[in-house]
């Protein structure tokens, strides 16, 4: 232990030491070149160890695994698009891209909805109320993923007709006279792909709530006393006062957890791994390579998502920036 | 010209330090450097660990060489990213056969032919050394062994109800009729495991699967030689509907058996009235009973092998264990593979209660303190050869994917057993 401790006091040390050094360092060559020379280089200079950190943990890799889906599971040798056909043609693997879009168009949705109703109304509580509710939504995001996932599916646990049931929900269904319901096996309608989505929207929905009240309190009063001066009820208000000028923090929020759905594993990897049709694209990479051993197909799987989250990345920034050029 | 100076100073001092790091990452990786020191990584339980532990450190020490072993938690995938980072310990004890075929498949372990000595092999037990063997050479070599074929009933309440053990599969039909019609539920059953869901169910598949077609049958389905789609494996899947899927065979539906935890669908055999009255499971099943029947396990829990296909036959024995990979040729290494082929290697886990069952026809019976273990000893002894979980042996896809998850959506009543069987045959993978 007292090794471990050692070796990671120093490594920290040296770390930051080695990284002023080469700063130190880029700016001791950059003071080496004539006058002009050393400010046209300077940034060009210190941005590199960026530049290069990012070509090496992420480009390179990306590079790679796009190299890789071409190739067969031990990515030995060149399979052409074999992978990608084999994936799509299968009836399983588009029934995950079926649950995977259902992610996609549900939950940032109804995050941003329900997060900016919290928002609307928790603003017209009292300073204590507003406090106490914010702090109570906000708290899911506090815990992690897997430990808020186990412990939701205790909420959903099923036990057989006759023995105590331990889930909370089976447990009122009892109560209530009725039958329990193994609730993560009702395929019907994609239910418990809804009943796990919840999921995430609880541990989602404090996030949106904390960004889209901030841009609420943002709102100027002014423009509101103007609207009530005009004769606009509350509602008019809202949709056509605050929401216009709140829309971009709506996007940002909306875009980060659509960006969210789309890597999620944990929720989906605990509570069911992907049976009775609940499987979704970051599970399936999991089992492809962890599992299933198939470099191949797990690439190939990345490539998709990789393509599949280029625009909605892109626009992101174009969006930011837009947004900061106002 | 002093800025120079200084400059290159600095180069000196960040070469030095970048050195210093690197020598650091390398004193952390945990690579055994020290020709000596042979690392052996296993998942077993923890008194089977302790036992290994035991034998093969006074082994090694008279041998002259220092062993490390580690106990690691999901080791089927942490050894193949120790093997692709090339960080890999010397030897690994894996539970399935599937991931000594991609270890083999890249190039990554070292065959066994020449390091264990045919006195070793031939005292393994019959069906032990196939599961580790792949394209004809030895990588795999049984390590420790578990079996599964093994049905337990409560003894109190059975020898009340007059119930014999049965010794063929007609016999086991008869008296689950009896107990049906004595108005008790003949099975326990429960295939949900978490992210494994459905892996009893496939156990009873490779039961009737070697029960009809005898251990040929059985490899020739392994390897997909036969099909899923095939008469035998279909005749396997309609035995297993009629004895425990039928309704009132089992607690509740289709949607129960796949919701019910394996380790708790016999929670209520332990009544006094049980509430089912069978169960087929492994000798590690004992893991999650109750304290008190474990207490009394000799008083309490009675246990017969699966029985044969025909009266008098010696019949296959299913099972599965740990099989150990040599991943570093080296001579320490080798000595300490040598080692764990040695029947003895096993004295000190039998001594001390744990679930391990030796892999060697001559090892001490009377050694085995765990009750379990004694009836599993019996049941290999009276068959014909132990013969490892198919599904492990199969590839991942297979064996650790579609074959539990279309077995489960099969008895959740998502798809009948033609559809299932067809689709576990189209997702076996090409290569």
């Amino acid at each position: 232990m007292f090794l471990k401790t050692t070796n990671a006091v120093i490594t920290v040390v040296a770390g930051v030491g080695v990284a002023v050094a080469v700063y130190w360092i880029l700016n001791k060559i950059a003071e080496l070149l004539p006058g002009r020379w050393e400010d046209r280089i300077k940034p060009y200079l210190f941005i590199l160890p960026a530049y290069a950190a990012i070509t090496l943990y992420l480009i390179y890799p990306s590079i790679l695994t796009f190299i890789y889906s071409f190739k067969d599971s031990t990515s030995t040798e060149w399979v052409g698009f074999d992978n990608f056909t084999s994936l799509l043609t299968s009836h399983e693997f588009q029934q995950t891209l079926v649950n995977t879009l259902l992610w996609m168009i549900i939950v940032p949705i109804f995050t941003v909805a329900i997060g900016l109703a919290v928002a609307v109304l928790s603003d017209r509580l009292g300073p204590r109320g507003e406090n106490i509710s914010k702090t109570l939504i906000f708290m899911p995001m506090a815990i992690s993923m897997v430990g808020a996932a186990t412990v939701w599916r205790f909420l959903y646990a099923y036990r057989p007709p006759g023995q105590e049931q331990i889930g909370l929900q089976n447990a009122l269904v009892v109560l209530l006279g009725g039958k329990p319901v193994p609730w993560l096996q009702q395929d019907q309608f994609h239910l418990n792909s809804l009943l796990l989505m919840v999921m995430l929207l609880w541990a989602q929905i404090g996030f949106a709530m904390v960004l889209l009240s901030a841009a609420i309190k943002g709102v100027p009063v002014d423009t509101l006393e103007a609207a009530r001066i005009d004769g606009a009820g509350e509602r008019q208000i809202f949709f056509r006062v605050v929401v216009p000028q709140i829309k971009g923090t709506i996007i940002t929020v909306f875009v980060t957890t659509l960006i969210t759905v789309m890597k999620i594993f944990d929720i989906v990897y605990v509570m069911t791994n992907g049976n009775f049709n609940t499987n979704i694209l970051g599970v399936e990479f999991y089992n492809q390579l962890f599992t299933n051993f198939n470099n191949g197909a797990a690439a190939a799987i990345v490539v998709i998502l990789m393509v599949a989250m280029a625009p909605i990345m892109i626009y992101q920034v174009r969006n930011f920036k837009a947004e900061e050029a106002a | 010209m002093r800025v120079h100076k200084r400059g290159v100073k600095a180069l000196t001092a960040v070469a030095a330090m970048a050195l210093g790091v690197s020598g650091l990452a390398a004193c952390g990786g945990g690579s055994s450097s020290d020709d000596k020191t042979v690392e052996i990584w296993m998942s077993v339980d923890q008194p089977v660990f302790d036992g290994l532990k035991k034998s093969m450190t006074a082994k090694a020490k008279k041998a002259g060489i220092t062993v490390k072993m580690s106990k690691v938690t999901d080791i089927n995938s942490l050894i193949m990213t120790k093997i692709q980072a090339n960080d890999a310990p010397d030897i690994a004890l894996i539970p399935q056969p599937g991931v000594v075929a991609n270890i083999v498949k890249r190039n990554k372990a070292i065959a066994l032919d020449d390091v264990i000595s045919s006195d070793a092999k031939d005292s393994m037990l019959g069906g032990a050394l196939e599961a580790g063997t792949f394209n004809g050479k030895l990588y795999g070599l049984l390590s420790s062994a578990n079996v599964k074929s093994l049905v337990f009933y409560n003894k109190k309440a059975w020898d009340k109800a007059g119930y014999k053990a049965p010794t063929t599969i007609d016999e086991l039909d008869a008296l689950t009729d009896q107990i049906k019609s004595d108005g008790g539920v003949p099975w326990c059953f429960g295939i949900e495991s978490d992210t494994a869901t459905g892996w009893p169910a496939t156990d009873w598949f490779e039961e009737l699967v070697m029960k009809y077609g005898g251990a040929d049958g059985y490899n020739d389905w392994v390897t997909h030689k036969t099909k899923f789609d095939s008469d035998l494996v279909k005749q396997a899947g309609e035995e297993f509907q009629k004895l425990v899927l039928t309704p009132g065979n089992h607690i509740g539906d289709g949607k129960t058996i796949a919701s019910t935890n394996f380790g708790d669908a016999e929670n209520s055999m332990w009544k006094d009235k049980p509430g089912c009255w069978m169960l087929k499971q492994g000798t590690f099943i004992t893991a999650f009973w109750p304290e008190d029947v474990v207490k009394n396990f000799s008083k309490d829990v009675g246990v017969f092998g699966f029985p044969s296909a025909t009266s008098g036959e010696k019949a296959p024995v299913l099972g599965g264990g740990d099989l150990a990979v040599l991943l570093n040729d080296n001579a320490s290494a080798k000595k300490a593979m040598q080692m764990l082929a040695e029947t003895d290697t096993g004295d000190d886990a039998a001594k001390n209660g744990s679930t391990y069952l030796s892999p060697h026809n001559d090892f001490d019976s009377s050694l085995y303190v765990n009750p379990v273990i004694k009836a599993a000893d019996q049941v290999v002894k009276n068959g014909s050869g132990l013969l490892f979980d198919g599904s492990d042996q199969m590839p991942g896809e297979v064996g650790a994917g579609s074959f539990w998850k279309q077995v489960t959506s099969w008895i959740t009543g998502q798809q009948d057993l033609n559809d299932t069987l067809k689709n576990i045959d189209d997702s076996w993978p090409s290569s």
